[in-house]
């Protein structure tokens, strides 16, 4: 089962700092589910997330990470 | 003040120095989860967002000893980085008060402090700045003979002194100890700076044989402030480099850093087998 992260309460940067952390946590391969808030991090997530070289793909304010 | 009272607090601070006792000592040290805590994740959040930074980096540096030798003009920024990046644990040793000529150029210090002890002022503003880490000041001027005392316990160390005595003494010492070892020196607006890991990579004695006949001191020849703050801020980056990992660092090669023109060379350097500090 992918593990899920709930950021819905957060602001940017620390969207990011705690997709990226918990991303460093699981192998490669692994997925990582973000339930994100609506705006700017729906935009930086999935950037910042492909920029690092993972697998993205968005649904609403799912975003699923594959790690690489 | 009397001079000889003063004297009496002078060794009796020596004293403490050599049994490495810390003038103050913090609370007791609680274990160290093997995650960061919400706070931590805000207050190093723009450090943790870098490709190069990550939660492992800063557990390291959480759990690093650093001693930071002068609390002046290079230390002032040496130590503020560092209680700010999240070391664990930081050592000052400076022996002197602060003086009104040491003030444009060691941010650390403030005019209502002249006449206070520098390690002691120092750490009372890390601790400010920082109260999740640990500050010992030590109130004593490191010399060959209390050195090693100092350096024990350590695991890397950042020589911020002004004198090319201590900085040789610091290096004998890490030599003998194994701790790693940031050097940084300033003069004018020309400075320099070398990492070092003992039995690995080039020592200073390595790099610089002696210390030369004419090298004039800070007091004597004067520093612009920011000069030594480009000097300090490249150490403390060094220091962090080395605790947490992170490849890069200036080891078998030292950055010379030129102000006015505003020129950096890295030279290599190479360890030397008869070095009398690290050579086999």
């Amino acid at each position: 089962m992918a593990a899920t992260l709930d950021i819905t309460g957060l602001t940017c940067p620390m969207t990011w700092v705690r997709t990226k952390l918990t991303l460093e946590k699981l192998a490669a391969g692994e997925e990582l589910v973000v339930l994100c808030p609506e705006g700017e991090a729906l935009d930086n997530v999935p950037r910042s997330a492909r920029e690092a070289g993972h697998e993205v793909d968005v649904e609403g304010a799912v975003v699923r990470i594959v790690r690489r | 003040m009397s001079s000889s009272r003063r004297g009496l607090f002078r060794s009796a601070a020596q004293a403490a120095a050599r049994a490495a006792i810390p003038d103050a000592v913090p609370g007791e040290p609680t274990a160290s989860p093997d995650t960061l805590s919400p706070d931590e994740l805000e207050r190093y959040s723009r450090q943790l967002v870098l490709e190069q930074w990550g939660e492992a980096e800063q557990l390291r540096l959480r759990d690093a000893s650093v001693l930071i030798v002068g609390a002046g003009a290079l230390g002032s920024p040496v130590a503020a980085y560092l209680a700010g990046a999240g070391v664990g644990r930081i050592g000052i040793v400076d022996g002197d008060d602060v003086e009104l000529s040491n003030l444009h150029r060691q941010h650390l210090h403030h005019t209502s402090e002249i006449g206070v002890s520098k390690a002691h002022g120092a750490a009372a503003k890390l601790q400010l700045l920082n109260p999740e880490v640990m500050v010992e000041p030590y109130q004593v001027r490191l010399d060959a003979g209390n050195a090693e005392g100092l350096v024990l316990g350590h695991d890397l160390i950042v020589d911020c002194s002004d004198t090319f005595a201590t900085r040789y003494a610091v290096n004998a010492a890490c030599c003998q100890t194994g701790a790693w070892l940031v050097e940084g020196g300033v003069v004018g607006v020309t400075g320099m700076v070398m990492s070092i890991r003992p039995g690995s990579s080039a020592c200073y004695r390595c790099a610089f044989e002696a210390e030369p006949a004419d090298a004039p001191t800070c007091a004597e020849a004067g520093v612009l402030g920011p000069a030594a703050g480009v000097v300090g801020s490249l150490q403390a980056l060094e220091a962090m480099k080395l605790l947490a990992g992170v490849p890069g660092a200036l080891l078998d090669a030292f950055l010379q850093v030129e102000l006015l023109t505003g020129s950096f060379l890295r030279v290599a350097t190479r360890r030397r087998d008869d070095c009398p500090d690290c050579g086999d």
